[in-house]
């Protein structure tokens, strides 16, 4: 993908305002409250990814941002305006790659951009289909019948759609999705250089190392509301220093039972080679290697930090693709 | 934003997933053709029943009676038969009845004696065993009349309201452009609109600060031009094939057009509604055969019933009828003015776009 074509960021937003501001939203399908007086603030200019297990209200956040659904209570601004308000105002300056690409199969890529270039009023239609064809790695399949693309092709194309009117804010609903492990590659090079070009893009993601690996912040949902939101780096100090120690599968329990009342252990699980706990950043591990060896005879041990995996479970107390 | 641009775009896309459906086009245009044959089917279904004539008298007015019998109405087909062959083709379901001009009947009625024609019927449906018994007093009565026998003082004189005869198949042909609009523009529209939601880019649509006034527009006017080619095809075949003209061409094209605008707009209605093209399909299919049925697309529906009727005036069916059997035959089938007609349907189709466009790119899109 060439980051060259990027056009550069409007200025004809105040950047004092955020791109995307969500107050006390609260959402509700029946019985089924999807999001529960959930606020989430994206700064112009960021990459924030929105990661949950299933049902956390991903989608139904993606949703009320974009005004397809309106919530029961809670405000909802984009780039400054009110998504309940003036619809116009705003739908020409957002992009969306909902989770399904919601391309027209039947006809080619060229026909599907030069329908969406007349939706969004594009200037110079044929120019800017051709850039942005470009800038996605299709001009070669320009003419091709999108059903005879690939999976990894069609969400390129459908970002490349996202992107024909240049909006300042882009919203991808789980972008690499059911895509291989070199057009996820693709893509994410892409959203990189979308944040290169002044781009604020909000995202949705399954995957853990997507989100670290692209977002400048990540929020946790669960069960409709944040749980956590920061940077990768301040979430994984949040769950603090992890310290693992080899031991007897005997050994383990009687160790995490122990382990587990100790000041600067934060929380303690068994694992297949003993005992794996997480200390408070201000914790000495070597203290705790000693408590542990008054318990047990302990193998070994060593300590790193806790990856965006374990921040998840710690918060949401699920597993999720990483 | 241009408006214009965008209706033009809408449809240059709906024709391009069209044109990749050209097996569907196809057998859309097949549809048309194929409910005129049905009709056709129809009219013709009992209009020749097959009915045994055993002649066991063989003379003079054995013969004329017969003659008698074949001027009657009836929808049966006389065959001579012997009286073995006859009692063995009733008996395997090949005929559905067997009369017997008996032995001695001429000489019988020549000396003035009565004589009973035995009548043999295969009574499965009780709508032919009626013809039989309205055919054969017939042509008793016209029988004695032509011989002058006395007591055959009554006849009937037809006076036709009408200077010409209609036949039943070109009445019904005429008619089933009506069921092939609704049908295939109902399809057609249904499709336009359902699609949107199958393949998820309606999504896109309500996203997009474009007027969807527009993009509904532009897909419901190519979905009503392809619909508008397939009804000109069934005239064609109406025209070359069962030899009916029309006399008013420019009322012909003006009901079809106004029944292609009502008919799109209601499939599109169906297919927002549905969400789904094999849920509105079915639905279209069963809403068309009533609101046929009950248009005057059989006989005229005055005929049929005060209750009918009145019902009747509410589809757009039963004007479209009303202006292509004048428009075809020249006949009137309601007592509306054809020009009453022609603005009922013109109001149906301007009422039928306009709630389209407006409240469905407004509400159900949004």
């Amino acid at each position: 993908m060439n980051d060259a074509q990027l056009m550069p960021p409007r200025q004809d937003e105040p950047e004092c305002t955020p791109a995307v501001c969500v107050t006390d939203v609260i959402c509700q399908f029946g019985r089924i409250r999807a999001l529960n007086g959930l606020s989430l603030r994206v700064n112009r200019g960021t990459v924030v990814g929105i990661v949950g297990p299933n049902g956390a209200g991903k989608t139904t956040l993606i949703d009320v941002i974009c005004g397809l659904i309106r919530p029961a209570s809670g405000t909802v601004r984009l780039l400054g305006h009110d998504v309940a308000g003036d619809t116009t105002a705003w739908r020409a300056r957002i992009g969306v790659l909902p989770q399904e690409t919601a391309l027209y199969d039947e006809v080619t890529a060229v026909q599907n951009l030069q329908f969406a270039a007349a939706l969004y009023g594009v200037p110079n239609a044929n120019d800017r289909i051709a850039a942005v064809l470009e800038l996605v790695g299709l001009t070669k399949r320009a003419r091709d019948v999108v059903r005879g693309f690939s999976g990894g092709m069609q969400r390129r194309l459908a970002i490349g759609r996202a992107l024909l009117h240049d909006p300042p804010l882009l919203i991808l609903d789980e972008p690499t999705v059911g895509v291989d492990v070199e057009a996820r590659h693709q893509i994410w090079a892409h959203i990189r250089a979308l944040r290169a070009g002044g781009r604020t893009v909000v995202l949705t993601t399954n995957y853990l190392d997507e989100a670290d690996a692209l977002c400048d912040r990540i929020a946790i949902l669960r069960e409709g509301v944040v749980v956590a939101e920061d940077t990768p780096a301040a979430l994984e100090a949040r769950t603090g220093r992890c310290l693992e120690l080899s031991c007897s599968q005997e050994n383990a329990a009687q160790l995490s039972a122990a382990l587990g009342k100790h000041p600067s252990v934060l929380r303690s699980e068994s694992v297949d080679f003993g005992v794996r706990l997480y200390l408070e950043l201000a914790a000495t591990p070597e203290e705790v290697v000693h408590a542990a060896r008054n318990v047990c005879v302990v193998d070994g041990f060593r300590t790193r930090s806790a990856d965006l995996v374990e921040v998840f479970r710690s918060l949401t107390g699920q597993g999720l693709s990483s | 934003m241009n408006r214009w641009s965008l209706l033009r775009a809408s449809a240059a896309l709906e024709a391009a997933q069209l044109a990749r459906n050209r097996t569907f086009i196809a057998l859309t245009a097949l549809a048309a053709v194929s409910f005129l044959v049905m009709v056709s089917l129809f009219g013709l279904t009992g209009s020749f029943a097959p009915v045994a004539l055993i002649d066991e008298d063989g003379g003079t007015l054995a013969r004329e009676f017969v003659q008698s019998l074949d001027r009657a109405h009836h929808s049966f087909a006389l065959k001579f038969m012997s009286k073995k062959a006859a009692v063995a083709a009733l008996g395997s379901g090949r005929l559905v009845g067997i009369i017997t001009l008996p032995a001695g009947f001429s000489n019988a009625i020549a000396s003035g004696q009565t004589v009973p024609i035995d009548v043999r019927i295969d009574n499965v449906n009780v709508d032919l065993t009626n013809d039989v018994q309205r055919a054969l007093p017939a042509a008793i009565v016209d029988f004695g009349v032509v011989h002058r026998f006395p007591g055959a003082t009554v006849k009937m004189v037809e006076h036709d309201v009408l200077q010409h005869d209609t036949g039943y198949i070109p009445y019904l042909v005429v008619s089933a452009l009506a069921l092939d609009a609704m049908v295939i523009a109902g399809i057609l529209g249904a499709m336009a609109t359902a699609r949107e939601w199958e393949r998820g880019t309606i999504k896109m649509l309500r996203l997009s600060p474009a007027s969807l006034i527009a993009v509904l527009a532009g897909k419901l006017i190519v979905t009503g031009a392809v619909a508008a080619a397939a009804l000109a095809l069934a005239v064609l075949v109406i025209v070359f094939g069962y030899g009916v003209v029309p006399r008013a061409p420019w009322a012909t094209a003006f009901a079809l057009l106004a029944c292609v605008a009502i008919f799109t707009s209601l499939g599109a209605w169906l297919g927002a509604l549905l969400k789904r093209t094999l849920a509105a399909v079915p639905l279209l299919f069963g809403m068309a055969m009533p609101l046929y049925i009950d248009s005057g697309a059989l006989e005229p529906t005055r005929f049929d019933g005060e209750t009918i009727w009145w019902l009747a005036h509410l589809s757009p069916v039963y004007y479209a009828v009303g202006v292509l059997e004048w428009a075809f035959h020249g006949i009137h089938v309601t007592p509306e003015p054809i020009y009453v007609d022609l603005l009922i349907l013109t109001a149906f189709a301007a009422i039928a776009v306009i709630l389209t466009l407006g409240r469905l790119a407004r509400g159900k899109l949004r």
